[in-house]
């Protein structure tokens, strides 16, 4: 950082024990380093990741053709494995993109201070994991050129589609999700690539940046509307997110097979959808924190708070867990305590037992707090709780429906290459999506951090006048 | 034609002394552009209060009934179908649609109420034309007057600069 100005002598909060922002600088020079990354030209890692990216995108590219081209006889999915890898992507990729809303939605609502550094890559995140979810239920149609008729339109073979279907309401819970959650970011974006254009030294830079700004100019008038527009969509945002994944859990909780059919599954999903989601921020920003050379503003602060958020959703979800194998057991239903017993004990146990190990017993380690702001561990942790939230949507679908009413139509479920290419492809996909957001837009709200620099100098200033005034010889209790 | 006068000010207290100051000269047309939001110039541009929470509300209802008359027009009424017994007009199970309905049509209206109250897009603006005035994204707290004639401007101009601008700016709107 440039001309840090000379620090005061801070008082220290006991219940803050980090501070949000490292050092403090001039508003030029803090705007300046947070759009650093997107001025300065590609470095070769960059380069490398954006080719790696592109790879596994093409690779979505040949397996969604021969979806298209073959039919979704391509895939692993038979009866009575009717839903697999379509779905569990889609329940996987969707759940993901909750913690971006989560964070910059219900934490701007609480007025959460430290959301401010770490929101605009969390919903960066949230956008291309929702538009990798969509592509899922999308294909697995059959026909997904005829994806219009879940649309309500007024055809001449009076076709409507079925209200009563979770699957109609999972087309609008997924498409208000995405178009809400473009509008969210877009509309909180507005005063930095106003930033961006007016930092910007080459002409065209300034341009498009210019361009997406709408000419925003920050005059009173425009703030004050802003700030309530944006108040305003993230109190829309907030109960969207809980819908949405409780509508995705309607999916199996509404259908009577054993293992699906249980009402924990509303609160569980979005526990979980929460719990992968954190989980994915975690993995994308430590790295981008590093590389971008963020540490001043994405602080110890931020790493203590998400891992803070990973262990309570843990716990959340290892209550799901629970729940659902006490009630698997206290139902006294044979087929429902069979669903259980397979994940345990059965054929699907090491599947169970290693969801358990990534998502329990893994984020038990931040009860302390010096692995909270551990990087490295916080990393680690953060894949795992990948791979296991994976795991688990993985179980649900699978191992419910591979052995449910009738033993004689048992059959267990594998992969074809069909699959896994669709699923390495999205996460391809994906990390090109977040690449090209860390280089073509703002990736840390600056108007946001400025002011939250201001008011922690104010807080400061206000601390040490009341200090002064307790210290000051008859002016003391 | 508009004739505007702008001051940058270092800081929001400066600038908002100086908002103040023009006000009690008579400056009433003013604007404060800001990097960062100042809640204390609404009072000193006696800015009204935003009326989206009431479009958002509007909609967002609008939205729901809207979905909900859909899902029992085409359920209920165009052409029932008897799903397991179930009831023509089965309440509980409209209520995902409506409810994300009531979301997506508040959301919608609230993207385009605040770039409508803002008067975006507006991709050129003559304030963008100044070089000086690249810092209002930056660090530049700058304070716009509208001045009438000449012998208002050569006012605001000496009020800006007594009241501690670093720039003043002269730009014209229109024809």
């Amino acid at each position: 950082m440039s001309e840090p100005a000379p620090r005061a002598p801070v008082l220290e909060d006991p219940l803050v024990e980090h501070p949000l922002l490292e050092g403090r600088s001039s508003d030029a020079a803090l705007g300046e380093s947070l759009l650093r990354p997107v001025l300065r030209p590609a470095g070769w890692g960059w380069w490398a990741l954006v080719g790696v990216c592109s790879a596994l995108t093409l690779l979505l590219c040949v397996a969604i053709a021969v979806t298209l081209l073959e039919g979704v006889g391509t895939w692993g999915n038979n009866i009575p494995v009717a839903w697999a890898f379509g779905i569990i992507n889609f329940v996987w990729w969707i759940g993901i993109g909750h913690a971006g809303t989560l964070i910059s939605a219900i934490l701007l609502l609480f007025g959460e201070k430290w959301r401010s550094s770490v929101n605009r890559m969390a919903e960066a995140m949230t956008l291309f994991a929702v538009a990798c979810a969509g592509l899922f239920p999308l294909l697995h149609l059959g026909r997904p050129w005829k994806f219009y008729y879940l649309v309500p339109y007024p055809s001449t073979l009076r076709l409507w589609p079925q209200f009563r279907s979770p699957l109609t309401w999972d087309i609008v819970a997924v498409s208000t999700y995405l178009t809400v959650s473009v509008l969210f970011w877009y509309v909180g974006m507005l005063p930095d690539l106003a930033t961006a254009r007016d930092t910007a030294r080459q002409t065209w830079k300034r341009r498009a940046w210019g361009l997406l700004a709408l000419g925003w100019r920050g005059s009173a008038r425009h703030w004050l509307r802003w700030r309530t527009g944006y108040l305003l969509l993230a109190g829309l945002a907030t109960p969207l997110v809980v819908s949405v994944h409780t509508i995705v859990s309607f999916d199996f909780a509404v259908a009577q097979l054993p293992g699906w059919h249980t009402t924990v599954f509303p609160p569980y999903f979005v526990a979980g959808a929460i719990f992968s989601g954190l989980g994915m921020v975690l993995t994308l920003l430590l790295p981008a924190r590093r590389v971008l050379q963020l540490h001043h503003v994405v602080t110890d602060a931020h790493l203590d708070a998400l891992a803070r958020m990973l262990l309570v959703s843990g716990l959340f979800v290892a209550y799901g867990y629970a729940q659902e194998h006490f009630f698997g057991w206290y139902s006294g239903n044979a087929e429902e305590m069979h669903a259980m017993s397979i994940l345990r004990t059965g054929a699907y146990a090491p599947g169970f037992w290693l969801v358990v190990a990534c998502n329990v017993l893994v984020p038990q380690v931040f009860w302390s707090a010096r692995m909270r702001t551990s990087p490295g561990v916080l990393w680690a942790a953060a894949l795992l709780v990948n791979v296991g939230m994976w795991t688990e949507r993985f179980l649900i679908i699978v191992a419910s429906l591979s052995e449910d009413f009738l033993p004689s139509s048992w059959r267990h479920y594998a992969p074809t290459w069909v699959d896994l290419s669709l699923l390495s492809g999205t996460v391809g996909f994906f990390g090109l999506g977040f690449l090209l957001f860390l280089k073509l837009l703002p990736p840390v709200p600056i108007s946001e951090v400025k002011q939250l620099q201001r008011e922690v100098e104010e807080s400061e200033a206000f601390a040490r006048e009341v200090a002064a005034q307790a210290g000051a010889p008859g002016g003391g209790r | 034609m508009t004739r505007w006068l702008l001051g940058e000010f270092r800081g929001p207290e400066r600038m908002l002394h100086a908002a103040r100051g023009l006000r009690a000269r008579g400056f009433t047309r003013m604007d404060a552009l800001t990097p960062i939001p100042v809640e204390e110039v609404d009072e000193v541009l006696e800015l009204p209060a935003s009326r989206l929470p009431l479009l958002a509300l509007v909609t967002g209802v609008g939205g729901a009934a809207g979905a909900y008359l859909v899902q029992w027009f085409t359920q209920a009424v165009d052409w029932p179908l008897d799903v397991g017994g179930r009831p023509f007009h089965s309440g509980p199970v409209f209520i995902p649609i409506a409810f994300e309905s009531a979301v997506l049509a508040a959301a919608g209206a609230l993207f385009l109420g605040v770039l409508v109250a803002c008067g975006l897009p507006r991709v050129t603006h003559p304030f963008l034309g100044v070089e000086a005035f690249r810092s209002a994204s930056v660090d530049g707290f700058w304070v716009a007057v509208v001045v009438e004639d000449d012998a208002r401007e050569a006012e605001a101009r000496e009020v800006l600069h007594e009241l501690g601008a670093e720039h003043v700016s002269r730009v014209e709107e229109g024809t």
